[in-house]
């Protein structure tokens, strides 16, 4: 940059003013709008958000005293919010350097800069994904992000336990993660129970992605007729919000549950489906229970995805006289599982994610080789137990920080590697 | 072109930023909503769904709201949840300001100050309320006590029953000691005998007692009255929540005792399907008696007559005969103190856990006068005896209890006497729940496995005691190993 | 293709009636309970009533005073139906740009949100309270069509899946056309994306449908529940009440899915824009 003028200058000290003296009036005005607006928020709540983040807190609350004190959680987030606001403000500023580069360019060249209405609409129709992408990522940002990182903080505080508002929290560094690896009660916990949520996760996967890729087959033949109404079954089954339906089937292999009742009225006697002894046969319902619960979407997407196939391939394969089972394998399947691998993913991991089966099937049993948790505990209830019933957010946020680092390490390797995310193009 | 990549997203940014912005600078002075407005003073009470549907609670926010007409205070229902956590909604301004719950809750909120601590002189109903009472809602804080709820009544688990299904002249057969009571409802040694001679005769298709085994509230007689106790009291008196008691004196007896009964049980004793299956299986006679808390009497109730109008009569007749034919008692007062059912002793008293559920003031309220007011007007005599009329609880003031007599002037002795052991009023009494209720429904799955001659883990009571221990020990590290 | 044998039809009913009845079951027997005239599930032989009544409906709708079923349901409807066209929008736009455009982002932001839909979501419970108590946004219903909406676009991937199979030469010839990107969105991608779309409409009117963990956290007031939140807190002997509850809101997913279920199999193949 020899030449950079005296106006490219004045927006490296104020965004914006550059542009507006280049005669880029709207443009000049909303970057140094943003500029205000931040330096607005800064001295007047800005600084104070920022120093809470690292103090968090330093008056005790005491509502006794009617003592107004620091709300070390509010302050946290609100730190975390004030980072997100400068990170923002600083890609504004970025953006407003390239943008000044730029005009002075176009200026030194003489050519007319472009009018603020014509440049947002080619804009919009240049950089559609921009436009496109822009309130999803926000919105993202805001409520997922933000809550992780919030989560994974409090993952280095004392929170928990007899530390909990109006008391003051404190940084406390790695200390919660020292203590989850030298308790052998957890550590024993945490590997009894990853081996026991990967097989399910894997399990009910597979059995809810098959299930659904059948029954849409199935529902696709040409003989069946009244498509409509036999697909309507598994959404009535869908349509029954989950919990419901878990309470349900809870009911159902209870001990005072219809199918006990027959089992009794056939002279038999009552078997304890889910009760403290049912181990394997507990989780095997739950594997069921769920697969009940969610073929129906996986049924529904399957079908959506088939829909979308090209007839011609099939009538070409029957011609050449392939049989059924070979256009399964060799067309249907690479085709769906093509579209769906993604879907496969996310699939898996809220199953290893899957907090309601075991709750409402099973919740409420801690037993005697784990720690507060059941062997049909997943990790997910585990730190349900940790952190929400026993109050230990600090440790429970310090498990969900490692599972959260295998499930993704697993997750991400399956994913990057798979058609799906290589050769995206494969199928157009 | 990639230049202006940034622009357009840019401005947008800027604008929901800016709408972030000024939503958070807003909140932090709108967050207390004014409660007195105009002069008017208006009382967010929370109350339980029980004094909700029953009426008592419009009763209640009539009565005061006329007697309060000229000084412009309001009560109003807070409109919430029974059980929300103020220390969840209280700092954040979404609280009640008046909040009925049970003693383990309100205290929890004391411990981190949620709710006031109350001078005990500016309430009309102090000296009424016995000391035992007052105990379950004191807070000790660096050696000084603090009362911060006002008790209103007692819960304990009582035995309902069917007085139609007696034996016949269980006079003659039942009473050994001819007091007008059948031995049955006396001593827990007879009422096991009574509950095998139920499921023999009727072979197996009766049974005499269910009850939730797997419910510690229900079941804690089989520890405290053997010696067992939650946390133990420190030297000034305060709990001690470091020493947990489930191992502690005979406990193992007791759990032997409770082996030995849910044998004769029907299974759904062992899982949630009792709860609420006993008031059907009592009605329709499947089950002698089961145990239950005194407000489900309605439940109870209502069923038995379900039963009758089904059998053709009027609804009066039925109503008439259902209370007739429904008994409440509390739970047979003796145990045999070697924890063996069969035997023919009875001399250990029986004590239960019970609760008891008052008022608090949360700390967040405007208008603390007022709502000691309330309070003051809620506990009063007239409204104690409306709540226990309407709601059949059995109150904590003597003078209410006294006068109504029956069953409540017996909760109310069994309170003064020792033999309810009131939930400990600390926080880390929510931890006792889950790890307790383990243990006792593997314990009283143990009788089943031993009827499918499965392998049995509590055959003596040295393998009961190592049971208990560990239980003890993993409450111990719920509550200890993780905190800092 | 050819025809399917005789037997071969046969076994395919068979079959479809076998797994019809697995689905329907389980709903049939609520069903059932919520007619059953006694309000406790303890009362039946087996799966079925002893006695019947439609008591419990009129109970429903005209016992409001503890369990105000109309409102909630009402709140329901309007959490449900915003959230669904709001997050439809959302996650139709995200998925067909991040299949279409390539960009320098667009790698690591697809890596990203696989990782953020890892975190197990209610460890973030806390903190979406907080930032609604921040925002003054307790005990209001937009709370949560903001955040049902805000969370939406993380499960793009499977409506990429779906726009991915869709051939590039279309977009070609529309561009060619003179189209903008807009309008390619509108008038080309819309059209056939029907499947998906409804595939999509449908799961994320049900999700707020049937989420009780959010609105119970957010809804402090008992007539600003959802129907979920509600049944959570019914009496233990409500059975019946609680049955007829979920039927009712089971209602209008089925029946939004019968006035969309003509265009779930209206897929690119069959659609008049064959290449």
């Amino acid at each position: 940059m020899k030449s950079s003028s005296i106006k490219t200058k004045c927006s490296y000290i104020i965004m914006g003013l550059g542009q507006f003296l280049y005669g880029q009036r709207i443009k000049g005005l909303l970057y140094m709008g943003i500029l205000g607006l931040y330096l607005w928020y800064l001295f007047t709540s800005g600084i104070g958000d920022m120093t809470g983040f690292f103090t968090l807190g330093t008056v005790e609350a005491d509502p006794w005293l009617g003592t107004e004190g620091d709300d070390s959680v509010i302050m946290m987030l609100r730190g975390i919010l004030s980072f997100l606001i400068l990170g923002a403000v600083i890609i504004f500023y970025l953006a407003n350097i390239k943008d000044i580069k730029e005009t002075e360019r176009l200026a030194g060249s003489g050519k007319m800069l472009p009018s603020f209405y014509r440049s947002v609409l080619a804009f919009v129709d240049k950089k559609f994904y921009v436009v496109a992408l822009f309130f999803p990522v926000i919105g993202v940002l805001i409520f997922n992000v933000l809550p992780i990182i919030f989560m994974i903080l409090i993952a280095f505080t004392n929170y928990g336990g007899n530390i909990v508002p109006p008391k003051l929290i404190d940084w406390i560094g790695l200390d919660n993660f020292r203590q989850i690896f030298s308790l052998s009660g957890i550590k024993g916990t945490f590997v009894k129970i990853l081996g026991w949520n990967i097989t399910w996760a894997i399990c009910a996967t597979l059995l809810n992605y098959f299930g659904g890729l059948l029954l849409a087959l199935l529902l696709n033949k040409r003989c069946v007729k009244g498509k409509a109404i036999w697909r309507a079954f598994p959404i009535i089954a869908y349509a029954v919000p989950g919990f419901i339906t878990l309470l349900g089937f809870k009911f159902m292999f209870s001990y005072g549950g219809p199918i006990n009742y027959y089992i009794k009225a056939m002279g038999g006697t009552s078997i304890g489906f889910l009760d403290i002894d049912a181990g394997w046969r507990a989780r095997i319902i739950g594997l069921l229970v769920n697969a009940w619960i969610s073929i129906p979407t996986s049924m529904l997407l399957a079908t959506g995805i088939l829909s979308n196939m090209n007839n011609e391939l099939y009538e070409a394969a029957s011609l050449d006289g392939a049989g059924r089972w070979k256009q399964f394998t060799n067309l249907t399947l690479p085709f769906v599982v093509f579209s769906t691998t993604p879907t496969l993913i996310t699939s898996f991991v809220g199953n290893f994610n899957n907090f309601g089966v075991f709750y409402f099937l099973r919740g409420g049993l801690y037993l005697d080789d784990y720690f507060l948790a059941s062997d049909t505990d997943l990790l997910i209830n585990w730190l349900y137990n940790l952190s929400i019933d026993n109050n230990y957010y600090g440790i429970g946020a310090a498990v969900s920080l490692i599972i959260f680092i295998i499930t993704s390490v697993i997750s991400l390797t399956a994913y990057v590697n798979s058609s799906a995310f290589k050769k995206e193009d494969t199928f157009r | 072109m990639i230049r202006r990549k940034n622009r357009a997203g840019v401005v947008m940014l800027a604008m929901v930023l800016a709408g972030a912005l000024t939503a958070c600078g807003k909140s932090g002075a709108t967050n207390n909503e004014a409660s007195a407005e105009g002069g008017e003073i208006t009382l967010r009470i929370l109350e339980n769904d029980t004094a909700k549907e029953k009426g008592y609670l419009d009763e209640l926010l009539n009565a005061f709201n006329e007697a309060y007409k000229d000084k412009g205070i309001k009560a109003v229902d807070a409109n919430m949840e029974e059980y929300s956590n103020l220390a969840e909604n209280g700092p954040y301004g979404y609280g009640p300001d008046v909040i009925y719950q049970a003693n383990d809750k309100l205290m929890a909120y004391a411990e981190d100050k949620h709710i006031l601590a109350l001078n005990r002189e500016d309430f009309e109903c102090a000296d009424k309320i016995p000391e035992e009472a007052w105990n379950a809602f004191t807070l000790s804080v660096d050696g000084k006590q603090y009362t911060c709820g006002i008790p209103v009544n007692v819960q304990e688990p009582m035995l309902f029953y069917r007085k139609d299904l007696l034996p016949e002249g269980w006079e003659s057969t039942n009473d050994s000691d001819s007091n007008g009571t059948p031995d049955f409802l006396e001593d827990w040694s007879s009422l096991y005998k009574y509950s095998e001679e139920i499921v023999n005769s009727s072979n197996g298709e009766k049974y005499g007692l269910v009850a939730p085994c797997n419910d510690l509230y229900m079941m804690a007689e089989f520890f405290f009255s053997y010696g067992g106790y939650v946390f133990g009291k420190g030297e000034d008196g305060t709990v001690n929540s470091e020493d947990i008691g489930f191992d502690k004196g005979d406990a193992a007896k007791g759990m032997m005792a409770l082996r030995q009964f849910s044998g004769i049980m029907s299974e759904e004793s062992l899982d949630d399907s009792i709860k609420q299956s006993r008031y059907s299986k009592v009605a329709d006679g499947t089950y002698f008696c089961s145990i239950s808390t005194p407000d489900t009497y309605v439940l109870f109730h209502d069923r038995l007559k379900e039963v009758y109008q089904n059998e053709g009569l009027s609804e009066n007749e039925a109503d008439e005969k259902a209370t007739e034919n429904l008994g409440m008692v509390e739970l047979p007062s003796k145990m045999p103190s070697s924890g063996d059912l069969s035997s023919d002793e009875k001399d250990k008293d029986t004590i239960v856990m019970g609760g008891v559920n008052g008022y608090g003031i949360s700390a967040y309220t405007e208008n603390k006068e007022a709502c000691i007011e309330f309070v003051n007007f809620a506990t009063g005599y007239d409204m104690v005896a409306k709540r226990a009329e309407l709601l059949g609880i059995a109150p904590t003031r003597s003078d209410v209890a006294g006068d109504i007599g029956g069953v409540t002037s017996m909760i109310f002795e069994s309170l003064n006497e020792g033999h309810i052991y009131l939930m400990p009023s600390v926080k880390a009494v929510d931890q006792i729940w889950d790890p307790v209720g383990t243990l006792l429904s593997d314990v009283a799955k143990d009788a089943f496995r031993e009827k499918k001659n499965e392998a049995v883990k509590y055959a003596d009571e040295n393998a009961m005691q190592t049971a208990l221990e560990s239980t003890s020990k993993s409450i111990y590290d719920a509550i200890y190993t993780l905190s800092n | 293709m050819k025809k399917e044998k005789i037997s071969e039809v046969i076994i395919t009913y068979l079959i479809l009636i076998a797994v019809s009845l697995v689905f329907f079951f389980p709903v049939f027997w609520l069903i059932l309970a919520s007619f059953s005239s006694s309000g406790s599930i303890y009362d039946f032989d087996g799966f079925f009533p002893k006695s019947y009544s439609t008591a419990t409906y009129v109970k429903l709708f005209s016992d409001t005073q503890m369990y105000d079923y109309p409102s909630w349901l009402r709140n329901t409807l309007f959490i449900a139906g915003f959230s669904c066209v709001i997050s439809t929008i959302l996650v139709i736009l995200t998925a067909y740009t991040m299949s279409r455009f390539r960009f320098k982002m667009r790698k690591p932001l697809m890596k990203t949100t696989l990782i953020l839909s890892m975190f197990p979501s209610f460890m973030g419970m806390t903190a979406v309270y907080l930032i609604m108590i921040n925002f003054n946004m307790i005990n209001n219903l937009w709370s949560l069509i903001l955040i049902y909406s805000a969370g939406a676009p993380m499960g793009y991937l499977v409506q990429k899946g779906y726009f991915d199979t869709i051939s590039n030469s279309i977009y070609e010839a529309a561009r060619i056309d003179g189209a903008t990107n807009p309008e390619i969105f509108w008038k080309v991608t819309l059209p056939l994306s029907k499947p998906i779309l409804v595939y999509t409409a449908l799961t994320s009117f049900a999700w707020p449908w049937s989420d009780f963990i959010l609105p119970n956290m957010l809804l402090k007031n008992r007539d600003l529940w959802t129907v979920a939140v509600g049944l959570t807190h019914l009496g233990e002997t409500e059975f019946s009440r609680f049955a007829a509850g979920a039927i009712f809101i089971a209602v209008p997913i089925v029946i939004l899915y019968f006035s969309l279920s003509r265009f779930l199999v209206a897929g690119v193949s069959d659609g008049a824009v064959k290449q």
